[in-house]
């Protein structure tokens, strides 16, 4: 079987017409150029449905066929074989298959494998780059949103000295300071990867209960001892990437929407787990469980005069966090 | 197309008539077979296999991608080719991430340290860009010839990064000056085997595209601006849920406005770059349209959004066929006369460098 195709030499863009046949394992150009080439030299092009093959020379020579269908009849002769990945590439059947494993493969990423993979990678970096990344936080939040605190000095000493006399539930806890701070963000309390733990004024007049109070630094404690800020960058990190993977090349902001709804869920988990480790803490020194409920409570009715507050908004549903409070065993 | 050449006379160097005489030539118009549904199976296998690998075969997976882009893209009866080693792009892409590693780690170990990196980034731009092009058109062939890029480092640095800054220093007024740089040394550096393009684009054409392009853009925010202006200042005054309504209206108008003069903005350019470039003697003609370009940017752009993304790979192809079937080839002389460089091509670590950011500066 002879095969129309063009003949390039790699050296001048002259077409030759020339045809091409397989005798004995040789390949045959004949017509405006004669050249023979034993046939395992030569490189065949992938298929496409509507491109046409080009058969490569080792010196750079190619062939680019016109006469697709008997090319194809040819090849078979030959015993060519389409790799793997063309032949997945070719058949819809496969092309569809390959897509549900990629959804399955990016969902159990993002349930299972991503916060495997993130508590290893935190694990094994040194918590002073946790303490690098926080670095200037203080200080940035005091000049925009944060006023030193109106309590008086001897009730905060008294708060961080019993809560410093506590034992933490899990080993290594690390080193953290008790800040007090007036803020313009109601009653709050949250954790710097620097180790640093705000608790502003208002939360503190609210509570107006010291065990209360002792439950929210656990909380917050929690998210220090258990590296939760090095685990979410890397873990938003990982969805930023795949998300620009997925959509990057047709629009930026795209790629950004899923990266925030993802990180809602890890948002929840990271709450969970530090609400899990005040229970442990609590336990672990004697103090009533339900004293630990109470924060969420006295929050929730403190948010139902006003604007909702802050440190609810980004924690999960109420009741829920109260009911699993109070039923840990 | 008819047999007669139906080009205006200016079009063809008077002394090419005398080589017309030998072979009859008549405009080429590119075309590009690729279809959507071919491209997504080709796409979702690749983007499994990158994302089971862990990023590893995304090497192998650009260069498939871009041999099915090249193959299907044919102008006078040739198709294109792509050459890239899969292994040089994947050594360019893991100094790649390297580099951004110690870079953001430079950036955490204070900020005259993260300064000093976030600068050699800024200086390293040109090279990388540089390289990139390099790359880029060495490994594409037609008929057996490669194309190449010959333009010098200083002239990657006056063009990349010098006129870009002073364009901002002079607050976008020496924006069309420094595209059209950016432009012209990208194009008339670049060779078809040992004969060179050169580019045409007068500054004052740049200014003129510029103009319209942004004066369309302009006048239509202003419209909008003061079609809901004139009743939101007023509902502001009162704050009721009707100005916050109005205002997100006009945000919607002016992102939509905005969505539609962007590819007003990339017909315009392709049009002015394609048309001022020639090939040794043979000259290029794009004519796209803005309204044929903004109906597939939109249309891409819902199909994406309510796809999830599994549209992607069909908008790509669609965008890619009409910018590539504009183009028409309109040659002097036989095609048939090109020959290959001598000159020898940077190292293959070179090569996968110059791919690290992978710029797209093809079209």
């Amino acid at each position: 079987m002879s095969v129309l195709a063009s003949y390039y030499d790699g050296r001048t863009s002259r077409r030759h017409q020339v045809t091409l046949e397989v005798v004995a394992g040789v390949a045959q150009v004949r017509g405006e150029i004669e050249r023979d080439c034993p046939i395992g030299q030569l490189r065949v092009s992938e298929r496409f449905a509507r491109a046409a093959r080009k058969v490569s020379f080792p010196d750079g020579a190619y062939l680019e066929i016109i006469d697709g269908a008997a090319f194809g009849e040819l090849l078979q002769e030959t015993g060519h074989q389409d790799s793997l990945v063309v032949r997945l590439q070719q058949s819809w059947r496969h092309a569809l298959a390959a897509c549900a494993i990629l959804v399955a493969v990016v969902v159990l990423s993002y349930v299972y494998l991503l916060p495997l993979a993130a508590q290893g990678i935190a694990a094994t970096l040194p918590v002073a780059v946790d303490r690098q990344i926080g670095q200037g936080t203080l200080e940035f939040l005091d000049q925009h949103v944060l006023a030193p605190s109106q309590l008086d000095a001897r009730r905060t000493q008294a708060i961080t000295a019993r809560f410093q006399a506590l034992t933490a539930p899990l080993p290594d806890a690390p080193d953290y300071q008790i800040v007090f701070r007036k803020s313009r963000i109601g009653p709050n309390a949250f954790a710097l990867p620097s180790g640093q733990i705000v608790v502003t004024d208002e939360i503190v007049r609210l509570l107006d209960d010291d065990d209360a109070l002792m439950g929210v630094l656990a909380h917050e404690l929690g998210h220090v001892h258990r590296r939760h800020l090095m685990r979410r960058l890397i873990q938003s990190s990982a969805i930023a990437a795949t998300a620009t993977v997925l959509f990057g090349d047709v629009s930026a902001v795209l790629a950004n929407i899923p990266t925030v709804l993802l990180d809602l869920k890890y948002s929840r988990d990271i709450e969970r787990e530090a609400d899990d480790y005040a229970i442990a803490m609590f336990k672990a020194n004697g103090l009533p469980r339900q004293k630990l409920a109470l924060v969420f409570e006295k929050l929730e009715s403190a948010g139902k005069d006003g604007p909702v507050s802050p440190y609810l908004s980004s924690h999960p549903a109420n009741d829920e966090r109260i009911a699993h409070i109070l039923g840990a065993r | 197309m008819n047999e007669h050449s139906d080009l205006p006379s200016q079009a063809t160097p008077p002394f090419s008539t005398v080589l017309n005489t030998a072979a009859p030539v008549k405009p080429e118009a590119f075309s590009f077979s690729g279809r959507g549904g071919e491209y997504f199976r080709i796409w979702i296998v690749n983007l499994l296999l990158s994302i089971v690998t862990l990023g590893i075969y995304s090497a192998w997976a650009k260069v498939r991608r871009l041999r099915y882009f090249y193959d299907n893209t044919s102008v006078a009866g040739g198709s294109f080719d792509y050459h890239g080693n899969p292994i040089a792009i994947l050594k360019g892409r893991i100094i790649a991430v390297v580099l951004l590693a110690v870079y953001n780690l430079a950036g955490a170990g204070g900020p005259l340290l993260g300064l000093a990196a976030a600068l050699l980034l800024v200086l390293a731009g040109p090279w990388l860009l540089w390289r990139s092009l390099q790359f880029k058109l060495y490994n594409t062939s037609y008929r057996g010839i490669r194309f190449g890029f010959r333009g010098s480092l200083g002239g990657a640095a006056r063009n990349f990064l010098m006129w870009p800054m002073l364009a901002s220093i002079s607050l976008g007024l020496l924006a069309p000056l420094a595209y059209q740089r950016f432009k012209r040394y990208q194009h008339s550096e670049a060779r078809f085997g040992a004969t060179h393009f050169s580019f045409h684009g007068s500054v004052g054409a740049f200014y003129k595209t510029f103009l319209i392009g942004l004066g369309l853009w302009l006048g239509g925010i202003i419209v909008i601006f003061l079609g809901f202006g004139g009743i939101t200042l007023i509902q502001m005054v009162q704050v009721g849920a009707t100005a916050v309504l109005s205002l997100v209206l006009m945000v919607l108008a002016l992102y939509a406005w905005t969505f539609l003069a962007m590819p007003l903005w990339m017909t315009l350019l392709q049009n002015l770059v394609w048309n001022n470039t020639r090939l040794g003697e043979h000259r290029f003609q794009s004519n796209m349209r803005w309204g044929r370009t903004a109906f597939i940017v939109f249309t891409n752009v819902l199909g994406v959004v309510f796809t999830l993304g599994l549209f992607t790979p069909y908008a790509q192809i669609r965008m890619m066929r009409y910018r590539i079937e504009s183009l028409t080839l309109l040659p002097a002389s036989s095609l048939d006369d090109f020959v290959a460089s001598s000159e020898a091509h940077g190292s293959a670590t070179g090569e996968g460098l110059g791919d690290l950011l992978d710029f797209d500066l093809s079209m």
